[in-house]
């Protein structure tokens, strides 16, 4: 609890790199909170307008006293959103009433804290990548989400398909080389 | 899911996102080309690819919150 007021205090002073580890943090949860929505809205552009938003409201913020109080209100808020953006879509009251009934049900949130073993595990798979997935991968994860697909693909002379279809076969070669290292990553994101 | 769908996929998987002229971070032109099945697959692709991302990076940073950072840094 007092770690969360810390952060807190360190955010409303300003501090970008308290918002940033707080986030990581409370990124899982906050997505998982969104998958109600996730064949109805493009819950990633969501996610990230929440963050942003509560970044900006985030000196007007009052604790209730309550644990994970701004992870709460932040669930709050991207839910909201998607909603906002639901209804450009005109959705159906049947997938509405689906909606409303899924909601109900996921109603508790916490934050993540790393797992060490699950950080070893994942580094040694991606050594073991063959070059070319390797470099879609490198390629995403040092844009730090700045630059378009066809950017990155540009940067390591590929066409945009033939990066894309690294990346694919990079995603599955990291999946099944966890799986035979005995990491379930479904299993380490259940709530 | 058809070859055309699994490069659909993986570009929503991305945490690019481009800004509305009003500043809102914008949905990914790909996402509105998957089916229902296949915006569903992209979430769940989505959750493990930032778990695995963070797990790569030394501060436990995914590409969503770098993401967020870099648009702090350039407001």
């Amino acid at each position: 609890m007092q770690r969360e007021l810390d952060t807190l205090t360190a955010m409303v002073a300003g501090d970008a790199e308290a918002f940033g580890l707080w986030v990581a943090g409370v990124e899982s949860s906050v997505r998982q909170s969104l998958r109600p929505f996730a064949a109805l809205v493009d819950t990633e552009a969501v996610l990230q307008e929440a963050f942003l938003r509560v970044w900006q409201v985030v000196p007007r913020f009052t604790h209730d006293g309550q644990k994970n109080a701004l992870l709460r209100f932040t669930v709050t808020c991207a839910r909201n959103l998607a909603v906002s953006e639901l209804r450009r879509a005109a959705p159906s009251s049947e997938e509405l009433e689906v909606l409303e009934q899924r909601l109900s049900l996921e109603s508790h949130f916490a934050p993540v804290t790393p797992d060490p073993f699950l950080r070893e595990a994942i580094a040694e798979c991606r050594r073991k990548l063959p070059k070319q997935p390797g470099l879609a991968l490198e390629q995403r994860l040092t844009s730090n989400g700045v630059d378009d697909d066809s950017v990155l693909a540009a940067r390591v002379s590929m066409s945009l398909n033939t990066f894309l279809q690294n990346f694919t076969r990079a995603r599955r070669f990291l999946a099944e080389c966890l799986k035979k290292a005995g990491v379930d990553l479904e299993r380490e994101l259940a709530p | 899911m058809t070859p055309e769908e699994t490069l659909l996929l993986e570009q929503v998987t991305s945490a690019h996102r481009e800004r509305s002229v009003d500043g809102q971070v914008k949905s990914h032109p790909a996402w509105h080309d998957l089916d229902r099945a296949g915006r569903l697959e992209a979430f769940e692709e989505t959750l493990k690819l930032r778990k695995l991302e963070a797990a790569l990076d030394e501060r436990g940073l995914s590409t969503t919150v770098k993401a967020l950072l870099a648009r702090l840094e350039r407001a």
